[in-house]
């Protein structure tokens, strides 16, 4: 049972406290957590945190801390994913959350809190429910408010979806385009060790669609290879049985952009690309060369390339350039190289030299690469989509299919 | 250009922020809000209550426009209505008499036609929490209960839990509600209705039994977060009703228990037949078991002692049974879900539940979430461990999933380094080592000294790999000297103690095999500045100076080498030299002897001139120990007690090192998805599961037994005189500031028996104290009185409170206050009895115990508990003796009372009773040391050869002592401990009404009315509470039986750390109805305070 909400701003300024139950909770205990996260800013600090009086569950979320307390035994799992939840909301709402415009729009996030949260329990936290609980602030209302000063955000009726049995749907959808669109989202991950070898290499999916259809559409979903899939996860619409017996998915969507499943297939052979680092030190100098090029072609072209690593510790200077692209060093001690896609007459490689801290000949601590790519058009787990089946609507829909893949945790040990 | 783009962007964040409630964030207080909220329009009212809203967000308190908002709740407007809510929610606490003015909208709220209407009305009216509308909002949820909308149905179901703070006393008719809602056909009330179920009535699980099947069946359709709750339910139900599964991971867990228990000798393998067992123990060579259901099930922990004769196992089930297989059915999908929470719920279902064979099928979702959850690995990881621990196999071929990536924090990294080194086997061996040596070369070095441990537990518990991680470590504390030589670098010792811990730990469990890796490391010494490995190896290098061919060989030399660099060491490389050079002398050989000797004595000698006092001290001690060589020319003493010292310096320094214990054993391990587990505490309201087939039974066993109780009080109780209270302690003195003529006619009204400590009366103006005594006083009626305070305390105003004037005008006046000052011990004190054992269980041996006020000798960690035991059969019962069954407790409470917490005992042994004749009663004084205050500590209770388990249940009220403080420390101190440090809670007093009816039979009307109820609620507290009465305030009043006012102040102090913690009770309303009462406890250890608290409220009620 969650007390109290708090958003956290950047600063450790408390931007809007929602009290949940009798039980109050002074925000005295925000400036203890703040104390905290200031002691702890090496290491991440834990999301339970024990503070002398309360249990405290943490989000974080682009500069906004969400920060629930509790005294007594609950799930904590429930509360950091009821925290998520209302981070996503929020986002949704709002387009992205930041200091400004929490702020900005405290009236709603406070109603949406409201919402989903009744005596410390979730009470509604199905978006499509809560737009029409809470109107979503949108350019029409905001000249409304400009104009005549005057625009109400909460809906004047119950939504219907609270007694339905999908309700995740809308009961009626108005201006349905009558189109559906199924996309593929993938990240590799991969971890090549220090000699060079794929440790690990597996692919997480999502499959996100977005839905404009009329009516109470049933939808089917198969795979040409579902065996592939090593583990899934689903939006609450989809049906257990079907899955079960025959791998297929069978759902009322939601209207609207949704992620339908998420997946993950193990054991991948290759990697798009290579990235091959090197570095060797003598007597105070590091010598640094990586060489990144296209191991195995997707077919598609492979773009926004860029290797990333921390400066080792210890380094008084760092000469560092390549033959394609450009290498920034941040402020943080990070090196930014960034290649795009790689060119078809020459291989990238990245090529300078360190050099150590006085008295230090070698170097101990190893950089960790990692590599960002983006593949449009193509699926690296292999993972097909048979066929789409839309059953209940007046005519027959516009279907899109679209697949893609970027590099999730891809880590080459140096 | 680049001031074209920053105006772009100006004029961006302009257009963004139009048309938002910007402004009024920006700057609430701008506009006139009361003559807003006044406003006839209900935009202006919008644009106050937003302004409002605002000074909430940023922590202003607003509680005094309660009047002003609360009147415009009657809007039609929903948007005013619901932003009146958000205020009233924040506030109602505090601002009572204004929440009260909106009870009639809300009631008409209630039949509107807009179900939303209806909803909000509901959620708003129970979540303000009156006490005085509680009845109200009863009736309110019954009808929104059959309410034709789902969502008002939903929100009665929320109010439910809102209303059981409140009304506790009417479970029943609140469990009838909830057994409606569970009966409900809507997904979204059932799942409320669990949470209500949670909340209301966790322990009435027979109420399940008719919606079992149903409950299973939807709990796919309902919403994620009822899916928990309902899970846990269904989970505990199941147990309670059928047991165990026989061949489940945790039957099993208790089976190989068993097994040992009862053969200890004979291999394990030879008896484990199940798939369960296999995946148990397999693998976990080395890993104790860990008993699971001594951990989840509350019932039995610490039933199960070595020593055990025979012991009752858990009632046991089928995994055919429907029940376990509908729950197993209906919960596996749940594996899928999008929120962790449920996949984790579903996952401990299958743990607890599942055959063993089926466990396997949570590991992969769970594995997932690592993945696809980033925000809730960290808890997963916590859970994962304890699973891994118990059942390694399960993880063994999931290692990948455990390594690290470079974007894990660091406690994500300490968690899956145990997990690795918990599941690695033969097979997966190579892999993560690899894998380790990678992570040797990472930047944060915390966590690669972290690997180094993780590998010497890996070469401990595999040993084939033993001698390749002893070549990788040594090669690793070669390269570690190359870099911490050339710069100093403070994580870079912290890698290399640790190695060389690490190789410490792989040597001793063969030294003589891996000689030539000490020889190494002692080479080493040379080289290495840091001063703890030094020592370290130092140490390795005493240890084992005799073992092997080599070592003994190149002794002498190294001794000679730690001779010379002594003088250049720091404290505690000399000291490790020391005991060192003596470890070399006692295991070596007769030719080497002498040459020894001599090293040895010239660096004792050294010693005995440090500057260092332990040094100086040591080498005094080991001069002693070792006088042949302290003192060569002195031969005479060296004749009878040489033998002697020869063996006490053996046993000093040649003892053999105890096997490293297992902590495993004292590892709590609280059910998966809980956050204690996370925290690794019992959370308050943590509780484990049922007690396997005890659904039957569950709604008898809290009955206390009152009539036993009751019986057995005249034996125990000297003080307890069988007087009536009225009697005792009803005699004050009285005493005004004004003037001393007063004390004469308080003493003429009230002469009763004199008492030697005769508590005074202090009369003092309230605007004085306004402080703090006028806190209790109602403001609105304060602001009325008009008539200057000065006439109040005249002596005709004080005299008539004194007679109690029949005819007194109403004219409030509570502003005035008495003080009567009682000492502690003018109350009787009437400790309750609780039962420890019951006859008809224990062959006709009653026990019961009541909490002491004394203060334990021994220790201020203990509690002192009195038993009362009792011969109830006819014949003599011999050996009665009480024990502790926890297991840390019995082992070391027999011998160690010494300070200092971690060695206290659980239980302060206590003597034997040889016999105890029929109807003989005998008293026992118990010393406790209770582990945490709201778990109960199993004892055992011995008579005539037998064992009786019993359960001692703490009561926290006597995890305090008496701190003895006048008025004004106690105000001093209370001003410190304020904000997060204070915690009130409000409640009613009934006690007095039986006392005054009692007293309207049998005294005349003089007795004060106020004075009684004050008394009434002092001995009630004291009696059940080990506290000290600080003052008692009495109102002057000139109604008679208006107790507004009234404030009693107790002070104690925490046994454990001494903390104070400070109690404040202040009285609302008439003494001839039910008092409301405000509890307050001020202390600086608040989650102590808090459950202090609620037990204070709980004796009080």
């Amino acid at each position: 049972m969650l007390q109290c909400v708090f958003l956290l701003s950047d600063s450790g300024e408390v931007m809007v406290e929602k009290q949940m139950t009798a039980h109050r909770v002074d925000r005295a205990i925000c400036g203890w957590f703040w104390e905290y996260v200031l002691a702890h800013a090496a290491g991440d600090p834990s999301k339970v945190v024990v503070s002398p009086t309360h249990y405290l569950f943490r989000v974080y979320r682009s500069g906004v801390t969400f920060l629930a307390c509790t005294q007594v035994e609950m799930p904590p799992l429930m509360a950091i994913e009821f925290l998520s939840r209302v981070a996503d909301v929020l986002t949704d709402y709002l387009g992205d959350i930041n200091e400004d415009t929490i702020k900005d729009n405290f009236v709603i996030v406070y109603q949406i809190l409201d919402e989903m949260m009744d005596n410390g329990f979730p009470l509604t936290t199905e978006p499509n429910i809560l737009k029409e609980l809470v109107a979503q602030p949108n350019m029409v209302s905001k000249m409304l408010n400009v104009m005549t000063g005057k625009s109400s955000t909460i809906g004047s009726k119950l939504p219907d979806a609270t007694a339905s049995f999908v309700p995740w749907r809308t009961t009626i959808v108005k201006d349905a385009s009558n189109e559906v669109y199924v996309n593929i989202v993938e990240e590799l991950d991969a971890c090549v060790n220090r000699e060079g070898v794929l440790v690990k290499c597996e692919a997480c999916g999502e499959i996100e669609v977005n839905s404009s259809l009329p009516g109470l559409p049933e939808l089917t979903l198969s795979f040409a290879n579902p065996t592939i899939i090593n583990d899934v996860r689903f939006h609450p619409c989809v049906r257990f049985r079907p899955w079960e017996s025959n791998q297929i998915l069978s759902f009322v969507p939601p209207d609207g952009q949704f992620k339908l499943m998420s997946y993950r297939v193990k054991k991948l052979k290759t990697t798009p690309i290579y990235v091959k680092p090197q570095l060797s030190s003598d007597s105070g100098n590091c010598r640094v060369h990586v060489m990144v090029g296209i191991r195995n072609d997707p077919g598609k072209p492979i773009d926004s390339i860029i290797v990333q690593f921390q400066l080792p510790p210890l380094i008084a200077s760092a000469d560092l350039t390549a033959n394609h692209g450009t290498v920034d060093i941040l402020a943080d001690q990070t090196c930014v190289w960034t290649i795009g896609h790689i060119p078809k007459d020459k291989a990238p490689s990245l090529s300078g030299n360190l050099r150590l801290e006085e008295g230090l000949a070698h170097l101990h601590a190893f950089p960790i690469f990692q590599v960002k790519f983006r593949i449009m058009g193509a699926a690296l787990s292999g993972l097909q989509i048979d066929k789409l089946d839309v059953k209940n609507t007046p005519s027959a829909p516009y279907k899109g299919f679209r697949a893609q893949t970027q590099a999730g945790r891809y880590e080459v040990r140096s | 250009m680049f001031g074209m783009r920053a105006s772009g962007a100006a004029a961006s964040w302009v257009v963004g922020r139009m048309g938002t409630d910007a402004h009024l964030y920006d700057d609430p207080e701008d506009a006139a809000i009361p003559a807003l909220l006044d406003s006839r329009f209900d935009g202006d009212k919008v644009d106050a209550l937003k302004r409002l809203l605002a000074l909430i967000a940023q922590g202003v308190d607003l509680g005094c426009w309660a009047a002003q908002v609360v009147k415009n709740v009657a809007a039609q407007s929903l948007e005013v209505k619901k932003l009146v809510y958000l205020y009233l929610l924040h506030y109602a606490e505090t601002r009572q008499n204004e929440a009260l003015l909106s009870i009639n909208i809300f009631q008409k709220d209630l039949s509107d036609i807009n179900p939303l209407v209806r909803a909000w009305a509901l959620r708003t009216m129970a979540g303000i929490r009156l006490h005085v509308v509680a009845p109200l909002v009863l009736v309110a949820v019954k009808k929104c209960a059959r309410d034709p909308s789902p969502y008002v149905r939903k929100c009665a179901a929320y109010a439910l839990c809102k209303l059981y703070d409140l009304l506790p006393e009417e479970n029943t008719t609140l469990e009838e509600i909830v057994d409606v809602l569970l009966g409900d056909s809507s997904f979204g009330v059932v799942g409320a209705a669990a949470v209500a179920f949670k909340s209301v009535c966790p322990n009435c699980l027979a109420l399940i039994a008719k919606h079992f099947q149903r409950l299973c069946e939807t709990l796919p359709d309902i919403e994620e977060w009822y899916q928990i709750t309902l899970i846990e339910i269904l989970l505990r139900y199941v147990i309670a009703k059928h047991g165990l599964v026989k061949d489940s991971v945790m039957f099993a867990s208790g089976l190989s228990l068993e097994t040992q228990a009862g053969r200890d000798s004979v291999p394990v393998s030879n008896i484990s037949s199940t798939q369960a067992e296999t995946i148990v123990k397999g693998g976990s060579g080395t890993m104790p078991n860990i008993m699971l259901f001594r951990h989840y099930i509350e019932e039995y922990s610490g039933a199960f002692d070595r020593d055990e004769d025979k012991f009752s196992f858990p009632s046991v089930t089928s995994s055919t049974n429907d029940d376990v297989v509908i729950l197993l059915k209906c919960t596996s999908p749940l594996l899928w879900s999008q929120n962790s929470a449920v996949i984790l719920a579903a996952a401990s279902v299958h743990w607890i539940m599942a055959p063993a064979e089926e466990v396997k099928r949570i590991v992969g979702p769970i594995l997932f979430t690592l993945r696809s959850s980033p925000d809730a690995t960290y808890v997963m990881l916590g859970n994962i461990l304890v699973f891994a621990k118990t059942a390694p196999l399960l993880f063994s071929s999931y290692f990948e999933d455990f390594f690290i990536c470079a974007s894990d924090p660091y406690q994500t990294r300490a968690l899956k380094l145990e997990i690795l080194t918990t599941i690695a086997t033969e097979s997966s061996i190579p892999a993560i080592l690899e894998e380790f040596q990678d992570y040797i070369k990472d930047p944060n070095r915390r966590f690669v000294a972290d690997t180094v441990a993780a590998i010497a537990l890996c070469a401990l518990k595999l040993p084939s790999i033993t001698s390749s991680c002893l070549e990788g470590l040594l090669a690793l504390v070669l390269y570690e000297l190359s870099i911490t030589n050339s710069v100093h670098l403070n994580e870079e010792d912290a890698v290399l103690v640790q190695a060389i811990l690490s190789i410490k730990e792989i040597v001793k469990i063969d030294a003589a095999s891996h000689e030539k890796v000490i020889i190494r490391l002692v080479r080493c010494l040379d080289t290495i500045m840091e001063p703890a490995a030094r020592s370290l190896i130092i140490w390795i290098f005493g240890e084992y100076s005799s073992t092997g061919n080599l070592i003994p060989k190149i002794a002498p030399v190294v001794l000679k080498y730690l001779a010379w660099s002594f003088a250049a060491e720091v404290l505690e490389t000399k000291l490790q030299i020391l005991n060192a050079s003596v470890k070399v002398i006692i295991h070596s050989a007769e030719d080497q002897l002498e040459e020894f000797k001599r090293t040895v004595a010239y660096v004792i000698q050294l010693a005995a001139c440090d500057m260092n006092y332990d040094v100086r001290d040591r080498a005094r001690f080991l001069s002693g120990l070792l006088p042949c060589c302290a003192n060569e020319n002195d031969s005479s003493c060296r004749s009878q007690n040489v033998d002697v010292i020869k063996e006490l310096a053996d046993h000093i320094f040649g003892g053999k090192i105890p096997p490293p214990s297992n902590s495993d054993s004292n590892y709590r391990i609280y059910l998966p998805g809980s956050l204690s587990q996370v925290v690794l505490h019992a959370a308050p309201g943590y509780a484990p599961l049922p007690k396997p087939q005890s659904m039957i039974l569950i709604h008898k066993t809290v009955e206390p037994t009152r009539g036993v109780a009751d019986s057995s009080e005249g034996t125990n109780s000297d003080a307890e005189s069988g007087s009536s209270r009225d009697e005792s302690g009803s005699v004050y003195d009285s005493e005004s500031e004004a003037g001393s003529d007063s004390n004469d006619e308080g003493h003429n009204l009230h002469r009763q028996k004199e008492n030697q400590e005769a508590p005074l009366i202090h009369m003092y103006d309230g605007n004085v104290d306004q402080a703090y005594a006028g806190r209790a006083v109602d403001e609105n009626l304060a602001s009325l009185i008009s008539t200057d305070l000065t006439e109040l305390m005249s002596k005709s105003a004080l005299e008539s409170w004194l007679d109690e004037a029949p005819a007194a005008p109403l004219v409030p006046v509570q502003t005035s206050c008495a003080r009567v000052s009682f000492t502690t011990r003018s109350f009787e004190r009437k400790p309750k009895l609780h039962r420890l054992l019951d006859p008809s269980d224990s062959g006709g041996l009653s026990v019961l115990y009541a909490f002491s006020s004394e203060v334990s000798v021994k220790s201020r960690l203990l509690v002192c508990v009195d038993l009362f035991v009792e011969n109830v059969t006819t014949e003599q019962l011999a050996d009665i003796t009480i024990k502790s069954e926890e297991a840390s407790g019995s082992k070391s409470g027999m011998d160690q009372t010494s300070e200092g917490s971690a060695s206290i005992p659980t239980l302060v042994p206590v003597e034997e009773i040889q016999s105890l004749a029929p109807e003989q009663r005998a008293k026992m004084l118990l010393q406790v040391h209770f582990h945490h205050h709201l778990l109960p500590l199993k004892l055992s209770v011995f008579c005539n050869g037998k064992r009786h388990p019993a359960k001692l249940h703490p009561d926290i009220a006597y995890f305090v002592r008496p701190l003895p403080m006048d008025l004004n420390a106690f105000l001093c101190k209370e001003n410190q401990l304020r904000g997060m440090f204070e915690y009130a809670r409000r409640c009613t007093f009934k006690d007095h009404l039986q006392k005054h009816e009692q007293t309207e039979e049998s005294t005349d009307d003089n007795t004060d009315k106020n004075l009684l109820v004050a008394q009434t609620l002092a001995s009630k507290v004291l009696s059940n509470a080990n506290v000290h009465l600080v003052s008692m305030d009495m109102p002057v009043t000139f109604s008679i039986d208006d107790a507004s006012g009234l404030c009693w102040r107790f002070s104690s102090e925490i046994l454990s750390t001494s903390n104070p913690c400070l109690i404040t009770i202040v009285a609302d309303g008439h003494t001839s109805e039910p008092l409301d009462l405000t509890v307050k406890v001020n202390s600086e250890d608040t989650a102590f305070g808090l459950n202090l608290l609620n037990r204070i409220v709980a004796i009080i009620e």
